[in-house]
């Protein structure tokens, strides 16, 4: 059985920028994959090429067994919620949900009254069916993105493509929209692919996340693999805030996350851990954390972070030396120039 | 009749009345709104130098108009008559807006120059919005210095190439027929509506067309169902500029076409009421304000998105 959608070797140049530069991924039926990373990476680029609106420069798309790289968008079954919506402004949010359906019944047949039952069954799903006679200017952020969302979703699509669906939302909005988001993807059970470059929107979504850079995928895999299992050191810093600590010696470098460095006192497991002499240099009280830099010793010119919850009693000043441990597992490291990850087998070896 | 002629007579002072009636409605009006107090009296003073300087403005616009307007109805004696020409000291008379629609082929002209211009409406829209469209959307590099090479077509002047349109016209067997400017004047109307319409077109989000094709649409059906409504405002605006190019047109329309009665406006009007330097004032103005009127108004209500489509274009470059 084939996965839903696979790529296979897509590659995409413009002039000589390699915006996409070899991606094979294979997207299961049913499941929320976020391709996760910076700007510039070619993560918008390579869902346009789901979707039809780029012709990769190599590589073939199959989107349900089929192949369809060459296909224009209206033959591929997927829809699309773009980054500004791109609802029609001189329609009302009725036509606007109502336009691909009548795409569609130049085959299919659709009556009106087809039309009309499904629009109306879709804006009820995303609670805008009070809003159809409204045109798009008169809707706020959140209305039109679940105007955007009803559009995509009124076909039945084979997959929904959402690139940045939720960037133009404010925040407090944008965490509610997230969790409705997620909900009704698992209620209808809908293939979604989800653009993004926000490590939260990206972790809280997925079932799976694609990291990319540079035009290849760094990893794929659950969240909490690539949190915790950081493939290389990209992945590692891209995802966390603050971001990992990396420190370099002659053979290799190793790194840390602020939140497993912690004062030795309050270490569970002393004797697995590693101990480092820390000298804190400021303190950022967060409210729930603080948050300190500094230097460990031995690595004076690498900023160090640690992040110590707040409600520890433990008092950190400014200007100190303090014994601070990372438990052992939590140590990652990585090869000193490709950036990949080392295990800890690999590393007795080179040792 | 006799309420024209009174009118006419009376010109400034009704419009003076008019006027000040207007004025004094709008304060009343104030005043029975907001109460007939100091504040309002004072607000009223200070507003009243704006309104003086507007009101100056619009006498400045409109004096040609009303000075057309006024002489056409003059006979000659009074016209001639120095100074204050201005005012009536003998009476109105219509005869030579009579002449003007009897003893002159006036309303041919008229119909002729909305055949040519409606014609050449027609084939400029059909040619320029997809060329339009191409060169705002579908082309690259080349397709921009091509757009701009296009558009220097538009500053080759009529006076340098009326000769060799001549030839070609008489090649086509078109001579003295109002086909031959409707073959002509595309040269110029399609690369100036390309122009203006390329503006609107890049005005349209690229995102909104990318979602019908998304939507299941194809890129000609995209274009008519999401580009062309919303960039309606620019098409009309592009429609009426297109149909004033060809209505002031003059070298063409005088080289081309000989016989009176199949002349456009532009050509007919002062070759049949100017005969060497005798003026036929009074018609020429009528006939020139009768045109001037409809097209003055049809630019008024497009003027904003008239502008806006010049200044997207000089932007885009």
């Amino acid at each position: 059985m084939m996965s839903l959608v696979e790529l296979q070797g897509i590659k995409k140049f413009f002039d000589n920028v390699r915006a996409v530069d070899g991606i094979e991924l294979e997207i299961e039926n049913g499941e929320f994959l976020v391709i996760l990373g910076p700007s510039g990476c070619g993560k918008t680029t390579l869902m346009r090429m789901i979707a039809g609106l780029e012709k990769p420069t190599a590589g073939q798309i199959f989107i349900g067994g089929e192949e369809v790289t060459t296909l224009p968008p209206r033959k591929r079954g997927v829809s699309m919620v773009f980054q500004s919506y791109a609802l029609y402004p001189h329609m009302n949010v009725f036509n606007n949900i109502a336009f691909p359906l009548k795409a569609q019944s130049r085959e299919k047949k659709y009556d009106k009254r087809a039309i009309r039952d499904k629009v109306e069954n879709t804006a009820r799903l995303l609670e805008i069916d009070m809003l159809l006679d409204r045109r798009p200017r008169q809707l706020s952020g959140g209305q039109r993105q679940r105007v955007a969302i009803a559009r995509a979703m009124v076909t039945q699509p084979a997959v929904l493509l959402l690139d940045e669906p939720l960037s133009n939302l404010d925040a407090k909005l944008r965490a509610n929209a997230r969790d409705e988001l997620k909900e009704f993807q698992r209620s209808s059970n809908i293939t979604a692919v989800f653009v993004t470059h926000d490590q939260i929107e990206a972790m809280g979504l997925g079932d799976r996340i694609v990291v990319m850079s540079h035009g290849k995928i760094q990893q794929i895999g659950t969240p909490q693999r690539i949190y915790d299992d950081p493939a290389n050191e990209f992945v590692a810093t891209f995802l966390g805030s603050p971001s990992m600590n990396i420190l370099r010696n002659d053979v290799f470098s190793f790194g840390f996350r602020p939140e497993n460095f912690l004062p030795k006192t309050l270490a569970d497991n002393p004797e697995n851990s590693r101990i480092f002499h820390y000298y804190v240099k400021r303190v950022e009280y967060l409210g729930s954390d603080r948050l300190l830099y500094g230097y460990v010793q031995g690595h004076d010119n690498e900023l160090t972070l640690a992040k110590v919850p707040s409600n520890v009693r433990v008092s950190l000043e400014v200007d100190s030396d303090y014994e601070f441990a990372v438990h052992n597992s939590d140590i990652k490291f990585f090869d000193k120039t490709s950036g990949q990850r080392i295990t800890e087998q690999n590393l007795q070896e080179i040792l | 009749m006799a309420l024209l002629i009174w009118i006419l007579q009376n010109f400034w002072s009704l419009l003076v009345l008019a006027f000040a009636s207007l004025v004094g409605l709008r304060i009343a009006y104030r005043f029975h709104k907001y109460g007939a107090t100091r504040a309002e009296l004072s607000h009223i003073l200070r507003r009243s130098p704006f309104y003086l300087v507007v009101l100056i403005f619009c006498f400045f616009a409109a004096a040609p108009f009303m000075i057309m307007f006024l002489h056409s109805f003059k006979v000659d004696g009074d016209l001639y008559r120095r100074p204050q020409p201005f005012v009536y000291r003998q009476d109105p008379t219509l005869e030579h807006l009579e002449s003007l629609f009897t003893n002159t082929a006036y309303l041919d002209f008229i119909r002729n120059s909305v055949v040519v211009g409606v014609a050449v409406v027609i084939i400029t829209l059909i040619l320029s919005l997809p060329a339009a469209y191409a060169l705002a959307r579908l082309t690259g590099r080349w397709g921009e210095r091509a757009g701009i090479l296009m558009f220097l077509v538009y500053l080759v002047p009529p006076t340098l190439l009326f000769i060799p349109m001549f030839r070609i016209v008489v090649m086509l067997g078109l001579k003295d027929s109002p086909l031959a400017l409707i073959v002509v004047y595309p040269s110029f109307t399609v690369p100036f509506s390309m122009w203006l319409l390329q503006g609107f077109f890049k005005a349209v989000p690229p995102e909104l067309e990318e979602a019908a094709l998304v939507d299941g649409y194809n890129r000609v059906e995209a274009f008519l169902r999401v580009v062309l409504p919303l960039s309606l405002p620019g098409i009309i605006s592009t429609i009426v500029f297109t149909f004033t190019l060809t209505l002031h047109e003059f070298i063409y329309a005088l080289v081309f076409i000989t016989n009176t009665s199949r002349r456009t406006l532009s050509v007919g009007v002062p070759t049949e009421l100017i005969l060497g330097d005798v003026y036929f004032w009074q018609p020429l103005l009528a006939a020139a304000l009768i045109i001037a009127i409809p097209v003055g108004f049809a630019y008024n209500l497009f003027l904003d998105s008239l502008v806006q489509g010049f200044t997207m274009g000089a932007v885009k470059g």
